[in-house]
């Protein structure tokens, strides 16, 4: 047990932050977001930088891969972060080019990067599918949750490969351990946001971050996302035992309804414009909090894994 | 970064429940069930202890100097999961270990440090901690009770409330203010005094918490040896906020809560409603509280472990803690239904357990304070 990086541990969470300087931030989220595209600079970047086989490493695992999607996610990076560095490499065994996007059976939803990822992974019952898209397969969807969104056509996911008996859960358990990790990514920008916000802020002669109300919410905003944070790390580290992974997901999506709605209370209507960067963070989590069932299946699937034997 | 246990922390584990399952005799539901300051588990806190001891597990984590074993701080979480886990078979003497003795030992003099640590050691104190006042709850440093050097002696006079464990106390940990001129955090000083000197009275406050779980302690001209003080006069504070980031999370609260929401499980499964979603949401949403206070808990642990100096990330393991104890209550309560309303029952047992949370040790608000201040560095009002 031990909560400090070690070197290497630090080593990749200080040059995964130099890159994200350089190829990320909420000012190119928001440009991006509005011509609908994903961010081809930093997927390149992320991918030279050889984070996408981080998750298989010789030396590093799927920990060090989480890191790596949390601090993405943290920084407004616009790129399938959880799916491509963690979920699609401990479901391949191999990395997985250009965004990922995931799909929970058969309903034709807009799915987070459905407009670009030439590859999708579809959860159906015990077994999870490959699917290699085209652009043909793929329709874009406007949409102003943060991600690019899109849907594929029903037919082009029924000729998918299966990975296998007992993918299905797999794949499931990974997407919620990369769920747990993006939300605590944005959770963490968007009360930082807030912090300072209610600091600069100064409304009856003082600023609005000194009355007790508020800063008893952000306080415990604050737990709620620290708490967030080392769930998903854990479930990361335990190469996502279902009930870790669903537990993780499970905090994490409760607390961002929470963040969200204590985050642009504080910040009030400037909150929701475009020319202040928290929206580019929250609106991204209400899109996480409805995947792969929402915050209710989470909490069913941490309770079956325990108590019931099944995921 | 890496959040597995070692081989001989799984062990050490497996030990423990071995012995716990020894150890505790077929009746212990119902021990526990009066609470860690009901008569019955102090009169068995008495004889567990002492075994305790000679494995050397109930202070591993002190030096060797004074009979630990200079064991990880880990290694002592186990312990105080396994116990909480349990329904705490040390009764008070959780406290002793946790916190007494190692400010005993931080700010004792060699007399009380011989005369005291030995005991708490061999598993054969039992301390209670009298800090709350009728005019300083939450504002600790409002506290009034007054002790007056008169040669060898103080003279205390003053009351203190809330005090668990005082009817069966041999010693009390008690703040004092000895500067009569003095206010808030100055002038306060510490005594270890006998629970038995003249002029002490203890009267339990009725609740519907347990019996004998709060006390009123009223110190009428009681005589105190000048020995007794720990550390130096007036600058007892010191002494408290040492002893207190060690009692902040001494308590392994959320392992009995996560142990509760087991038992919980079990109930619905008897009775068949394992296959209710509704139920399997309410169970998760608890687990996952529970969770996530068990591994900020850890944090702090760890920060010991690396010998950082204590920090308000204890707080953030607090609250979680109590945010998890109050989901499982309230479930409880739901589970077993109107059958919870019997005195006794195992909801009303359930929530009992947990109903304190948010006030227990500190009220949350407090802990929600320093939060805002010392982490995210918001502006005193």
């Amino acid at each position: 047990m031990d909560f400090q990086p070690n070197g290497d541990q630090q080593a990749i969470q200080e040059a995964v932050e130099a890159l994200l300087a350089r190829h990320a931030g909420a000012e190119r989220a928001i440009a991006l977001a509005a011509k609908g595209e994903t961010d081809g600079e930093l997927e390149a970047a992320l991918a030279e930088a050889g984070y996408r086989d981080l998750a298989l490493g010789p030396e590093t695992g799927p920990l060090e891969a989480a890191l790596v999607v949390e601090a993405v996610s943290r920084a407004a990076g616009l790129v399938s972060a959880g799916a491509s560095l963690l979920v699609a490499p401990m479901l391949l065994g191999e990395a997985a080019p250009g965004p990922v996007a995931l799909a929970a059976g058969d309903e034709p939803v807009p799915l987070r990067f459905g407009a670009h990822a030439p590859t999708l992974l579809v959860a159906r019952g015990d077994e999870a599918f490959r699917v290699d898209l085209t652009p043909a397969d793929r329709e874009p969807v406007p949409s102003n949750f943060g991600y690019p969104m899109g849907r594929v056509r029903a037919d082009v996911r029924a000729k998918g490969r299966s990975l296998g008996a007992g993918s299905g859960p797999r794949l499931r358990a990974w997407w919620r351990v990369a769920l747990a990790l993006e939300a605590a990514g944005s959770m963490r920008a968007a009360l930082a946001l807030t912090v300072d916000y209610v600091q600069r802020r100064r409304q009856f002669g003082r600023p609005i971050g000194s009355f007790q109300a508020v800063q008893h919410r952000l306080a415990e905003c604050e737990v709620l996302v620290s708490g967030a944070h080392w769930l998903a790390l854990e479930a990361a580290f335990h190469g996502a035992d279902p009930e870790r992974s669903a537990l993780a997901a499970a905090h994490a999506l409760e607390a961002a309804g929470r963040v969200f709605h204590d985050t642009h209370q504080f910040t009030g209507a400037m909150g929701f414009t475009l020319e202040h960067d928290l929206h580019v963070h929250t609106m991204r989590l209400q899109a996480l909090r409805l995947e792969l069932g929402g915050l209710g299946s989470h909490r069913v699937a941490a309770s079956r894994a325990r108590w019931v034997g099944t995921a | 970064m890496e959040f597995g246990w070692s081989e001989e922390e799984e062990r050490f584990r497996q030990d423990l429940r071995a012995f716990l399952d020894e150890e505790l005799p077929p009746n212990w539901e119902e021990i526990a069930a009066g609470g860690p300051g009901s008569d019955e588990q102090v009169r068995f806190c008495r004889s567990f202890c002492p075994r305790l001891a000679e494995r050397g597990w109930l202070t591993q984590h002190w030096p060797r100097e004074w009979g630990g074993l200079d064991a990880s701080p880990w290694r002592h979480a186990i312990l105080g999961e396994e116990m909480w886990a349990r329904g705490e078979p040390r009764g008070p003497q959780y406290m002793n270990v946790n916190w007494i003795g190692p400010a005993i030992m931080r700010f004792g003099t060699e007399e009380q440090k011989a005369e005291l640590l030995p005991p708490i050691a061999r598993g054969e104190a039992l301390w209670c901690q009298g800090f709350s006042e009728p005019e300083a709850g939450s504002d600790l440093a409002a506290l009034r009770t007054a002790a007056v050097r008169e040669g060898e002696v103080y003279r205390v006079n003053g009351s203190k409330i809330w005090t668990s464990y005082a009817n069966h106390a041999e010693r009390c940990f008690l703040l004092v203010r000895t500067d009569p001129a003095s206010r808030r955090q100055r002038g306060i000083s510490v005594l270890l005094m006998p629970m038995d000197l003249a002029g002490i009275e203890v009267r339990e406050i009725p609740s519907v918490v347990g019996d004998r779980y709060f006390h009123e302690v009223f110190l009428n001209d009681v005589e105190v040896p000048v020995s007794c003080r720990l550390g130096p006069e007036d600058e007892g504070w010191a002494v408290v906020t040492y002893a207190l980031q060690y009692e902040r999370v001494g308590a392994a609260r959320y392992a009995r809560a996560a142990r509760i929401l087991d038992r919980l499980a079990e109930e619905a499964r008897r009775r068949g409603r394992l296959d209710d979603p509704r139920l399997l949401e309410r169970l998760g949403e608890a687990r996952a509280a529970c969770e996530a206070a068990r591994l900020l808990t850890y944090r702090v642990i760890d920060m010991r472990a690396h010998g950082a100096p204590p920090s308000a990330d204890s707080q953030l393991a607090r609250v979680a803690g109590t945010l998890a104890e109050r989901r499982v209550a309230d479930l409880a309560l739901e589970l077993f239904g109107p059958e919870s309303l019997a005195y006794g029952s195992p909801g009303a047992q359930h929530f009992r357990a947990a109903m304190t949370a948010g006030v227990a040790v500190g009220a949350t608000e407090i802990q929600l304070n320093l939060i805002a201040s010392r982490i995210l560095g918001l502006p005193r009002e």
